[in-house]
């Protein structure tokens, strides 16, 4: 629908209204879709300082921009109450400079790279992972080995075009190319080539990555709890607990949080409730705490007694 | 990604192409995808002297009726090249 002269000249305020101007899905911090949160990972390596619209709290913005910049799709980046393109265009301009030059960060870095000093990551391929990689390449073509680590941790592992301030590493033989804006999160990893449920697969990890709650079966649990290796704590009320409860399982009271909170952070520690949701928010809680080894049981108690005591009553 | 349902019938694929090559006479077209995302290449000679936005913006121009709507075909463009020749 065609826009009215008022209705054009607010939108022409609202790119204004910032230097820079990100027209999203969601937000900075919590970008919606893979596109926009691209183009907010660029926006933060070359400036701290700019403006974002999350297009999806307000139909009439999502729709009149559309018309505006005739344009279908978002993310919509303005610089200087100029439409510069969407998602595409500014990873193409990124690579050929062109953005840092209009955004006036050429030759220097500015928001997060300036705090960090570039060091060359250190970066381990096994051998199984080297052959993978030359027995995938293609001959005589112009296509690298490039990673791409987004500040979720998620990799990408792919032969592209080599793009331009991508650092070169080597290992096993084989030339790794990372991308300027994910070197900070890939010093330490180790690229193997294992076999897994779906065939044989690149398996990537992380240091840097932060922990996560780890999900353990019932069976895996009863064999880690005999072999002393892990602590379990249940997390539901005493009422729950009198209808059934798991004998190695210590309450999670007050004397119960003293004793977990004096173990190391490092102690392997698993929770537990009736089917594994509250315990899971609780293990990411211990996550938030500085524990690094936490357990979700997945099922909870009702999976531990189909599976491993039938004896221990469900309710 | 998702699949994204549409009431369209027939093949999205070529009516990407078709659409295209109408307002764009003698454009060599590829296009991958389904589901609702799609990856275009487009060469024509109207691109050249062209920027990257102008020029994307005429593809864009040449699909938006296959964008549009409550529930397109076309959700997004993944990937979009444009070349001149």
């Amino acid at each position: 629908m065609p826009l009215t002269d008022p209705q054009r000249a607010d939108f022409d305020k609202l790119v204004r209204s910032d230097r820079i101007v990100l027209f999203m899905k969601g937000n900075r911090h919590f970008p919606a879709c893979g596109f926009s949160a691209t183009v907010v990972g660029i926006l933060n390596e070359l400036t701290p300082g700019y403006q974002t619209v999350n297009i999806l709290e307000d139909q009439a913005v999502r729709e009149g921009m559309k018309e505006f910049s005739s344009w279908p799709t978002f993310p919509q980046l303005y610089v200087n109450g100029q439409f510069v393109g969407g998602c595409d265009i500014v990873k193409s301009m990124y690579a050929s400079g062109e953005l840092q030059k209009l955004l006036g960060v050429e030759g220097e870095r500015s928001g997060k790279s300036q705090e960090k000093e570039l060091k060359r990551p250190a970066v381990t391929i096994s051998a199984a992972a080297a052959k993978a990689f030359k027995d995938a390449a293609t001959e005589g073509g112009n296509e690298v080995l490039r990673l791409e680590i987004d500040d979720q941790f998620q990799c990408d592992l792919h032969f592209g075009s080599k793009v331009p301030g991508d650092v070169e590493v080597t290992s096993g033989g084989v030339i790794l190319h990372i991308a300027r804006a994910s070197v900070g999160r890939a010093d330490g990893i180790t690229i193997d080539f294992v076999s897994g449920p779906q065939g044989m697969g690149f398996k990537i990890d992380n240091p840097n990555e932060p922990p996560r709650v780890k999900t353990v079966g019932p069976k895996a649990l009863r064999a880690m709890l005999d072999a002393g290796q892990i602590e379990l704590f249940d997390v539901r009320p005493d009422s729950e607990r009198a209808r059934a409860s798991i004998a190695q399982a210590k309450k999670l009271d007050a004397d119960g949080e003293k004793y977990l909170f004096g173990l190391k952070k490092d102690a392997a520690i698993a929770l537990h409730c009736h089917h594994g949701t509250r315990s899971r928010a609780a293990a990411e809680q211990l996550l938030r705490e500085g524990f690094t080894n936490v357990y979700n049981l997945e099922g909870g108690i009702d999976a531990w007694s189909s599976e491993v005591d039938p004896s221990v009553p469900r309710y | 990604m998702s699949d994204h349902p549409t009431d369209f019938q027939g093949d999205v694929r070529a009516a990407i192409k078709d659409a295209i090559c109408a307002k764009m006479p003698g454009a060599r077209v590829e296009v991958t995808g389904g589901g609702g995302h799609y990856s275009i290449g487009v060469t024509s000679p109207a691109f050249s002297g062209m920027s990257m936005l102008a020029s994307h913006r005429l593809v864009y121009a040449a699909i938006a009726h296959l964008m549009n709507g409550e529930r397109p075909p076309v959700h997004a463009v993944d990937t979009l090249t444009t070349k001149a020749g």
